[in-house]
């Protein structure tokens, strides 16, 4: 690839919202249905019960600890965040988005990794699999969306409300 | 078992090629709706949503095997299940973006996500050594 990114930026492939969601939703589906990424049931895309059993997996191998890591994961786990992060710098690449951003407020990102995966673990899943697992008909998950729905509104309502002041 | 690491693989790479061409999040969909009322990626978790609902007894059908049995919640999981639901909406808006579009911006440089991403994993090592041990017989 010798095109310089503007270039590149312009002949681009363009993805809309809606087919992106229609796509993700039928790789969930087919890996969890198809291709034994179960159980728990509707476990196809997660973003942070996947990065727990990697990296709970790799824990285990290296300083023998008894991480809990689903069973879908016991053998050799999923390894769905690390394509995440492939599949992005790939279409980064291509289209001539990718660049080095420094990062603005290390202490903040770390933390609220931090608290993101904690509350994640809790509810069953990321917002991803909460939606998904919701979708499958768990309650809990649809409960969890729910509780989601209103956390978003109400951050976004306050980070407003403080922009605008 | 590999089976499924090798297809989570596969299904990690086109999604995150997808995610990063639609800037796809499942907390951005909301808040953009509520500030500016766009909808370009509310229109993507409603369609994630629909999609995966169908296509869950569908892929039954075709010789997939059907979602099973989730265990119903009691009052301590789904309060579990509210806390932390709640939690994840309230500072994903704080973060900028869900987990898996942290993922996807640090694959395209965002160094904020990969610091992001490290305080992730992180995250799963207190969970498991120190929250989940208070929790014990309580979470779903």
């Amino acid at each position: 690839m010798t095109l310089r990114p503007e270039s590149r930026r312009a002949t681009a492939i363009r993805i809309t919202g809606l087919q992106a969601g229609v796509v993700m939703a039928l790789a969930a589906v087919i890996a969890g249905s198809f291709f034994e990424v179960r159980p728990p049931e509707a476990y196809g895309i997660c973003m942070s019960c996947h990065g727990r059993d990697l990296a709970n997996w790799v824990t285990n191998g290296m300083f023998s600890t008894d991480l809990t890591v689903a069973r879908a994961s016991v053998v050799f786990p999923l390894l769905t965040t690390v394509g995440v992060i492939l599949g992005s710098v790939l279409a980064a690449i291509m289209s001539g988005e990718f660049r080095w951003q420094k990062p603005a407020r290390p202490i903040r990102s770390f933390s609220l990794g931090l608290i993101v995966m904690n509350l994640a673990l809790l509810a069953g899943g990321c917002a991803t699999r909460l939606t998904l697992a919701a979708s499958a008909g768990d309650l809990s998950a649809l409960v969890a969306f729910g509780a989601m729905a209103v956390g978003i509104v109400l951050a976004t309502l306050l980070l407003r409300r403080r922009a605008l002041r | 078992m590999t089976l499924a690491a090798i297809a989570s693989l596969i299904v990690g790479i086109t999604i995150g090629f997808v995610g990063q061409r639609s800037r796809m999040c499942f907390i951005a969909g909301i808040r953009d709706y509520v500030i500016v009322r766009d909808t370009f990626l509310l229109k993507g978790l409603v369609s994630f949503a629909v999609v995966a609902w169908i296509a869950f007894p569908l892929s039954g059908l075709i010789g997939g095997e059907f979602v099973g049995e989730f265990g119903r919640p009691v009052i301590e999981t789904a309060l579990l299940a509210i806390a932390g639901g709640f939690g994840v909406g309230y500072f994903s808006v704080l973060a900028n973006g869900c987990p898996f579009r942290q993922h996807v911006l640090a694959g395209q440089g965002s160094t904020s996500s990969m610091v992001y991403l490290t305080g992730f994993l992180a995250g799963a090592f207190t969970f498991h050594a120190w929250v989940a041990p208070l929790l014990i017989g309580y979470l779903p």
